[in-house]
């Protein structure tokens, strides 16, 4: 499999979010602003290509039977030390992040790359899908991070950009406004993706 | 047997790497942590009770006698204007809407809120976040101590603004019971 196909499923055609539809509770919770959802990102990407890089290097060595075990420590191993790190190097944003960033040891995106591609493929093509997959899920918390924002708080990155007498629409900062819109970006997201497939063949 | 042994000990050298690395990175950051969290507190205190005061921490059989009734107490600080003490100010926790409330709530000896700080918190952006803004903290500053404190909720945030102030008035009884005399 080429490099630049694995890079290139984990953002379009395997999406986590708008495909595979993995992930999704922490998606819906943390995308109430742009720059938590860039943090968020960042500590996905951080954790996922850590976690698939050591997870293709011991695939051999692992037997089958404790590999969801051995798999969730590895994990929990990467969780923790970016966890440690953001919180003595960028604590506002950990804070932001609060209990979701312990929480990415269960966000089963990471799991299911360490399954489903690493514990099969070699070392470089895992670190390559490990930044496919990251940079595919930021993407998606950034586009529902920055709607959410505009609309529910009037600002993005936190600078005013509605004018002031635009009353926020609270909806889209709670949990059910975070459903709905995911439910339509989905839905244009797979629109966008069959119209180009259709029009290549 | 002999295999159930072998995933084991396969296991544990994975779990043993594991705590290694998590060893080292906690030494890496663990300072650096402390520091930070000290400094936020003196920049709350700092916040409440003005640039001018100096803050001692409570002697520690005392504070430790506070949390065994008032588990939410984290740290008490005196505030000092030159040699005179002019207050308390409590780091406590609460419960919020999205999590644990990590307030410092601050009290002059002459029986009224200094200020409130909220610390830490995962309350909803624009609904109960807004707690942290000085226009909602600012309600607290001036309230005698001598009954129930309440102030004006935040719209929309009912259940974060009902947080503080439970978090508030049981470290009001704190200071009134055990601070104040």
């Amino acid at each position: 499999m080429k490099l630049s196909k694995i890079f290139r499923d984990g953002i379009i055609n395997d999406n986590p979010i708008f495909v595979q539809l993995i992930g999704m509770c922490s998606t819906l919770a943390v995308s109430t602003n742009v720059v938590n959802s860039v943090a968020m990102g960042a500590a996905v990407i951080a954790v996922l290509v850590g976690s698939n890089l050591v997870i293709s290097i011991l695939r051999n060595v692992i037997p089958d039977k404790i590999r969801i075990p051995a798999f969730v420590v590895v994990i929990a191993t990467f969780v923790t030390i970016v966890e440690m790190f953001m919180k003595a190097y960028a604590p506002p944003i950990y804070e932001a992040l609060g209990i979701f960033l312990p929480l990415i040891v269960v966000n089963c995106i990471i799991l299911a790359r360490a399954e489903a591609f690493a514990s099969k493929n070699g070392i470089v093509a895992s670190i390559v899908d490990g930044i496919g997959m990251g940079i595919g899920y930021t993407i998606a918390l950034v586009v529902l991070g920055a709607i959410r924002e505009i609309f529910g708080a009037g600002t993005f990155l936190g600078m005013q950009v509605l004018p002031a007498s635009y009353q926020p629409a609270g909806i889209f900062i709670m949990p059910p406004g975070a459903f709905i819109l995911l439910g339509i970006l989905i839905g244009v997201f797979n629109l966008a993706r069959r119209k180009k497939s259709s029009s290549k063949a | 047997m002999k295999e159930t042994v072998r995933l084991g000990i396969i296991l544990m050298i994975i779990t043993v790497v594991s705590a290694g690395v998590l060893a080292i990175s906690n030494n890496l950051t663990k300072d650096r942590i402390a520091e930070l969290e000290m400094a936020g507190s003196l920049e709350a205190l700092r916040g409440i009770f003005g640039e001018s005061a100096n803050f001692k921490p409570l002697d520690e059989g005392k504070l430790a006698e506070i949390q065994g009734t008032n588990p939410a107490v984290v740290e008490i600080f005196e505030a000092y204007d030159g040699d005179s003490l002019t207050g308390y100010a409590i780091k406590h926790t609460s419960k919020g809407f999205g999590g644990d409330l990590v307030l410092m709530t601050g009290f002059n000896m002459d029986g009224t809120v200094a200020g409130l700080d909220v610390l830490e918190h995962s309350e909803t952006p624009g609904l109960g976040a807004k707690a942290e803004e000085p226009e909602f903290r600012n309600r607290f500053v001036g309230l005698s101590t001598s009954g129930e404190i309440t102030v004006e909720a935040l719209s929309g945030a009912t259940v974060t603004t009902t947080g503080v102030l439970a978090g508030v008035n049981e470290v009001r009884e704190v200071f009134n019971t055990q601070l104040s005399n």
